[in-house]
C-alpha cells in the first residue's frame, strides 16, 4: 500500500481511502468523547466561571472587589447549604501577635478541642478533617513515634501517659509559606498563617513541608451535615471550602480578631489551653512565657513556632484512678 | 512561512503512515491513553479521593512518576555530552533520539504534575503570583518548561533544516546544546531540591539525594535509549552503529556503580547511626510497627540493581541480549527506587509519628499508564517523523517537485 | 509487498476503527465505578463540643435536706456540733473527704459560723470566694490562677473588647475530692484510608532502664473505678 512508504505522496484520494480515513477519524472522535464522558457528572458549580478564573488574590483585592466577591460567596453558600451567612473580613489588630500556650500537665486528652474546632470551622466530616491531633505519649518519651493517635480507653487520662495536642503552630519562619509556588498561603501581621482558598492550586507542597503535620487537603468535596454549619464566617478562615484546596487552623481568626477566644480554648474543660497577645505584658500568655517551664515541639527544625507547651512545677498525673464524671451531668 | 506550515502538515501526515505493526502499536497506546483520560475525568469530578493519597501520604504515584521522568529527561544530556564535549562521534547520529526523548518525557512530567493538582483550572495563578525564588516548585516550573523549549528548538531546528534540505547552521543550535547540558543537570537537581529542603521530613533532608538522583537518572536514561535505539534499528532504515550502543553501555555501567555506592552511603548513614530519624528508612527496608507494604518492592529494586550492575560489568553484556536484560532491570529498579523508595517512605511515619500506608488505586494507576502511553505515543511519532526527514526521504524539495495532478494543494 | 502484509493492512484498516468504537462503547457505558473510599461520618455527642464547665456549684452556704434547701446556719446555729476532728459524720454522710492529707473539715469550714469558710486566723471567707480559701495551702497554684496560667479563663482574650473571667476553683475541683475526674475521650481521628490503627508496637528488644518504672506503658488501659464502663458512650 502506498501509505506505508513515507516517501510517497498519496496519489489520489480514493473513495475507499476517504471512507477508511473517515471511519477511523470518527471512531477516534467517539472514543475521545467517551473518555471524556465522566465530565457530564460535574456539578454545575464545579465548572469554573470566567469570574472565578480571574478572581484576584486576596492581597490584591480592593474593598469594592471584596464586597462583590464576598456577596458571591454568600450566594454560593446559601445555594449549597441553605444557610444565610455574613462573610466577614476582620483585619488584623494592631500591636497584636498571637501566641498559644498549652499546659501538658493539665491536658487530659479528652479531645473536646478537636471536635469544637471541627464544629467551628465547617470542616468536612467524611472523612473528618480535624485540625487538632491529640497524641497520647508515654511517660518518658518525647518521640512522637511512640505516640498513639487513636487511643480510645474507657477514660482519660490513662496512667503513665501524657497528652500533647498538636495543631498549626503559626510559625514565625513558616516552611509552608516558603514552599507555596503561588503565594496562596502567607503570614498575616498578627502571626496567623492563612490560605486563600480561591487561589490555592492544590499541589500539596505545603502539606509535605509542614513539620507538625498541620495542613489538610480536601481530597473530596467537604460535606457539612445539615444544621451544623457555623454561619459566623470569614474569607480567610472558616468559610466552606471546595475540594482540591488546602486548609489549616487559623486560630479562629474570625473570632480572635474580634477579641474572642478560639473554639478550642473555650471548650477545654481543664483550662489547659491559653491564648493571647504576646506583645501585651499583662496577658496570660506573657505570664506563662515569663514564669513557666516551656518547651517548643521539634525546636530543632527551626521554624520558631508561636505555640508553646508548658508544665506546672508541681502537678501529678499519676494518681490512682478515681470515679469518673459523666460529661454534661450536673456536679 | 508556507514552508513551515507544509513541514507541520507533513509531520502530521507521517504520523499516520506505517505498516500494520505500527498501527497496532499506536492503537494500543491510544486505547491506554484514552482509558487514562477517562480515569482522570473521574478524578476531576470526584476529587483526588479517587487516588490512594491521604493527608498522611499526600504525594504518591503521580509525583513518583514525575520524579523518575525528570531523571529520564535529564539523561538526554548524556548523549549530548560525549558528542559535543568530547567529540565522540559514535553517538553523533543518535543524539537526536535522546533530544526527542527529552521532549516527550518532559511533556509527560508536566502532565503528571497537572494530574496531581487539586485545582488544575487554577494553574494560571502560577503566572500571576510566582513565589520565585523562595519556592523550589517555581524553580522547577522554570527549569522544566525551559528545558522543553530548549529541546523543542534544537530538535525542531535540526529537523526543519533537514526538511528544507539545508545544512543546519551551528550558531542556531550548538550554543543551545551546551546550555541544554547544563540545564539538564539543573532540572534534576532542582527536582531533588524540592524534597531536600524540607526540614520536617528527615528522610529527604539529606545532601545525598541530589547526587543520587543524577546518578540513577544517568543510568536509567541511557538504558532506555539503548532499548529504543534497537527498536529504531529494527523497524526503520536508520543506521545505528554498535559503537553507539557500547558507548551508552559504558555510561550506564559507570552510573549504576555510582548509584550503588551512593545507596551504600545512605544505608550506612541511616542504620549505623540508629537514631529516631531512622524511622522512614526502617519502614522502607524492614517495615515499621507491622506495616510492610514497601519492603518487597525495595528489595526487588536492590536485587535488580545488583544483577544489572553485575551484568554490565561483565563482558557478557557486550552482547545485545544481556545488555537488554541489564537495561530493563536497571530501568525497573530505578523506577522503584525513585518512586516507592524515595517519595512514599518520607511520609511514613508522619511528622507526628502516625503510620498510614499508601496503596495506589486502580484509577490512579490507570491515569499513570495513560500518561506513559501518551508519552510513548509522542515519542513514537517523533521517531516516525525524524528518521525519514533526517534521511532526506521526506523533504520540501521532494514535495515541491512532485508531478502535477497528485491531488495535493499546490505549495 | 508480500500478500501477508497486504492482508494485515486490510485487516488493520477495519480493526483500528473497530477497536476504537469498542473502547468508546465501554467507556461511555460508565461501567467503571469510582470506589467508595470515604469513611462514614462519625456522630459526635453534644457534650464533646459543650463548653459548660464540669461543675456548676451554687457557691452559697446551702444544703439540701429532703428536697428543701436550707442554709447551713439553720441547723448549725440550733445544734452546735462538736469541734473534735476525728468523729465521723452523722449527717450529710454522702460527703467523703478525700483531700489528700487534709482530713479535717474545720481546716476549711468555719467551726462556729457554718455559713462561712475559715481563713488562717479563724476569720470568715464568704462561700462565693473559694479561691481565698484554697490559696491558704495552694499558694503557687493560686498565684498562677490569678494570672490566668492555671484553670480556665472564660470570655475574651482581649479585655478591651469584652469581659474576661477566671473560673473559680470549685468550678472544676470538687473541694472534698479535688483531683480532676477522668472522663471518656471523644472520638478519635476518622481520616481517609487510615486502616487498622491501634496495633501494638513491637516490644523493645533493646534494654531500656525507663521501662522498669512504666507500669502502664503498652499495657491494657485502666478503666477507672466503678462507673467507668458505662460512662463511655
Amino acid at each position: 500500500m502506498s501509505d506505508t512508504d513515507p516517501g510517497s505522496e498519496s496519489p489520489r484520494l480514493t473513495r475507499r481511502g476517504f471512507l477508511r480515513k473517515g471511519a477511523a477519524a470518527a471512531a477516534g472522535g467517539a472514543a475521545v468523547a467517551a473518555a471524556l464522558s465522566p465530565l457530564r457528572d460535574l456539578a454545575p458549580d464545579d465548572i469554573p466561571t470566567i469570574e472565578r478564573l480571574f478572581q484576584k488574590h486576596y492581597k490584591e483585592m480592593t474593598p469594592a472587589d471584596k464586597e462583590r466577591i464576598f456577596a458571591r460567596i454568600e450566594r454560593e453558600v446559601k445555594a449549597r447549604h441553605g444557610v444565610k451567612t455574613r462573610l466577614t473580613d476582620p483585619p488584623p489588630l494592631d500591636g497584636v501577635e498571637y501566641v498559644y500556650a498549652l499546659n501538658i500537665s493539665r491536658c487530659i486528652g479528652c479531645r473536646k478541642c478537636v471536635h469544637a474546632c471541627v464544629a467551628e470551622n465547617n470542616t468536612a466530616r467524611a472523612p473528618e478533617i480535624q485540625y487538632i491531633r491529640v497524641l497520647q505519649m508515654p511517660k518518658g518519651s518525647q518521640n512522637v513515634e511512640s505516640s498513639d493517635h487513636h487511643y480510645d480507653p474507657p477514660v482519660v487520662p490513662q496512667p503513665d501517659s501524657y497528652y500533647m495536642p498538636v495543631q498549626c503552630h503559626q510559625c514565625a519562619k513558616p516552611p509552608c509559606v516558603k514552599v507555596c509556588p503561588t503565594e496562596a498561603t502567607w503570614q498575616e501581621p498578627d502571626g496567623i498563617t492563612v490560605v486563600d482558598y480561591d487561589w490555592c492550586i492544590g499541589c500539596r507542597y505545603c502539606e509535605a513541608a509542614c513539620p507538625y503535620w498541620a495542613r489538610r487537603f480536601n481530597f473530596t468535596e467537604p460535606e457539612v451535615p445539615e444544621g451544623s454549619l457555623n454561619p459566623d464566617m470569614s474569607y480567610l478562615s472558616n468559610r466552606p471550602r471546595r475540594k482540591g484546596v488546602v486548609e489549616k487552623c487559623t486560630y479562629c481568626l474570625h473570632r480572635t480578631r474580634r477579641g474572642r477566644m478560639p473554639a478550642c480554648v473555650e471548650v477545654c474543660p481543664t483550662g489547659s489551653r491559653k491564648f493571647g497577645n504576646v506583645l501585651d505584658p499583662e496577658s496570660e500568655v506573657a505570664y506563662i512565657l515569663r514564669h513557666k517551664r516551656i518547651f517548643v515541639f521539634k525546636e530543632d527544625v527551626g521554624t520558631v513556632p508561636r505555640f508553646f507547651y508548658y508544665f506546672d512545677e508541681r502537678g501529678s498525673r499519676y494518681h490512682e484512678p478515681i470515679a469518673p464524671v459523666q460529661p454534661g451531668a450536673d456536679a | 512561512m508556507r514552508r513551515y506550515l507544509t513541514f507541520v502538515w507533513e509531520c502530521v501526515r507521517l504520523s499516520f503512515v506505517g505498516d500494520w505493526r505500527y498501527h497496532a502499536w499506536m492503537t494500543v497506546l491510544t486505547v491506554v491513553a484514552l482509558a487514562g483520560l477517562y480515569a482522570y475525568c473521574h478524578q476531576l469530578v470526584h476529587g483526588l479521593v479517587t487516588t490512594g493519597m491521604t493527608d498522611q501520604v499526600s504525594w504518591g504515584l503521580y509525583i513518583a512518576n514525575f520524579t523518575y521522568l525528570v531523571g529520564l529527561a535529564a539523561a538526554a544530556a548524556m548523549l549530548v555530552i560525549p558528542v559535543y564535549v568530547y567529540r565522540n562521534m559514535h553517538l553523533h547520529d543518535v543524539v537526536i533520539f535522546g533530544e526527542l526523548l527529552a521532549v516527550a518525557v518532559i511533556v509527560m512530567c508536566l502532565l503528571f504534575v497537572t494530574v496531581d493538582l487539586g485545582r488544575p483550572d487554577r494553574f494560571l495563578h502560577l503566572l500571576r503570583r510566582f513565589n520565585f525564588p523562595m519556592s523550589m516548585l517555581t524553580w522547577d516550573v522554570i527549569a522544566l518548561n525551559g528545558y522543553l523549549l530548549l529541546n523543542l528548538h534544537i530538535c525542531g531546528y535540526l529537523l526543519y533544516s533537514a526538511y528544507c534540505g539545508r545544512k543546519p547552521s551551528p550558531v542556531f543550535y550548538v550554543p543551545f546544546v551546551f546550555v541544554a547540558i547544563v540545564w539538564a543537570v539543573s532540572i534534576h537537581t532542582v527536582t531533588a531540591f524540592l524534597y531536600v529542603g524540607l526540614g520536617g521530613r528527615p528522610f529527604w533532608n539529606s545532601a545525598i539525594i541530589a547526587p543520587r538522583f543524577l546518578a540513577s537518572a544517568f543510568a536509567a536514561g541511557p538504558a532506555f535509549i539503548i532499548l529504543t535505539l534497537q527498536v529504531v534499528r529494527r523497524y526503520t532504515n536508520h543506521r545505528v552503529r554498535d559503537d553507539a550502543l557500547m558507548t551508552l553501555r559504558r555510561i550506564v555501567q559507570v552510573a549504576m556503580i555510582i548509584n550503588l555506592f551512593l545507596l551504600g552511603c545512605e544505608v550506612f548513614t541511616e542504620f549505623y547511626t540508629d537514631s529516631a530519624h531512622l524511622a522512614s528508612a526502617r519502614y522502607l527496608y524492614f517495615g515499621l510497627h507491622g506495616r510492610r507494604a514497601l519492603v518487597p518492592w525495595i528489595w526487588t529494586a536492590i536485587a535488580f540493581n545488583l544483577v544489572a550492575t553485575l551484568l554490565l560489568v561483565l563482558p557478557a553484556s557486550r552482547g545485545l541480549r544481556w545488555l537488554n536484560v541489564a537495561g530493563v532491570l536497571a530501568i525497573v529498579a530505578i523506577w522503584i527506587e525513585k518512586g516507592m523508595g524515595l517519595i512514599v517512605p518520607a511520609f511514613v511515619p508522619t511528622p507526628l509519628g502516625e503510620v498510614v500506608e499508601y496503596h495506589p488505586t486502580g484509577h490512579e494507576i490507570m491515569v499513570c499508564l495513560g500518561i506513559w502511553a501518551f508519552g510513548l505515543l509522542l515519542y513514537t511519532i517523533f521517531v516516525r517523523i525524524s528518521v525519514p526527514v533526517l534521511a532526506g526521504d521526506v523533504s520540501f524539495a521532494k514535495r515541491h517537485g512532485a508531478p502535477p495532478g497528485t491531488g495535493k494543494a499546490a505549495t | 509487498m508480500d500478500p501477508q502484509t497486504a492482508a494485515f493492512d486490510r485487516i488493520r484498516a477495519v480493526a483500528v476503527p473497530a477497536v476504537l468504537v469498542v473502547v468508546a462503547a465501554l467507556l461511555g457505558a460508565g461501567l467503571w465505578r469510582v470506589p467508595e473510599a470515604v469513611p462514614a461520618a462519625q456522630p459526635v455527642p453534644a457534650w464533646a463540643i459543650d463548653p459548660t464547665p464540669i461543675r456548676r456549684p451554687v457557691l452559697k452556704p446551702e444544703y439540701e435536706v429532703a428536697g428543701f434547701s436550707m442554709r447551713c446556719s439553720d441547723c448549725h446555729d440550733l445544734f452546735p456540733s462538736p469541734v473534735e476532728t476525728d468523729r465521723p459524720l452523722t449527717q450529710h454522710t454522702e460527703i467523703v473527704l478525700k483531700h489528700g492529707i487534709n482530713t479535717r473539715c474545720f481546716n476549711c469550714h468555719h467551726p462556729t459560723r457554718r455559713d462561712f469558710l475559715v481563713d488562717d486566723r479563724g476569720g470568715e471567707i464568704p462561700f462565693d470566694q473559694p479561691p481565698l480559701l484554697c490559696a491558704r495551702c495552694h499558694g503557687p497554684t493560686y498565684r498562677d490562677w490569678l494570672h490566668g496560667a492555671h484553670g480556665r479563663t472564660d470570655g475574651f482574650w482581649n479585655k478591651q473588647m469584652g469581659p474576661q473571667e477566671h473560673r473559680k476553683c470549685v468550678e472544676c475541683h470538687d473541694p472534698h475530692e479535688p483531683p480532676f475526674p477522668p472522663m471518656p475521650p471523644a472520638a478519635g481521628p476518622n481520616t481517609l484510608r487510615m486502616g487498622e490503627q491501634g496495633a501494638p508496637h513491637e516490644p523493645e528488644a533493646v534494654h531500656n532502664p525507663l521501662r522498669i518504672y512504666q507500669q502502664g506503658a503498652g499495657r491494657e488501659p485502666v478503666a477507672g473505678a466503678v462507673a467507668g464502663e458505662d460512662a463511655h458512650e
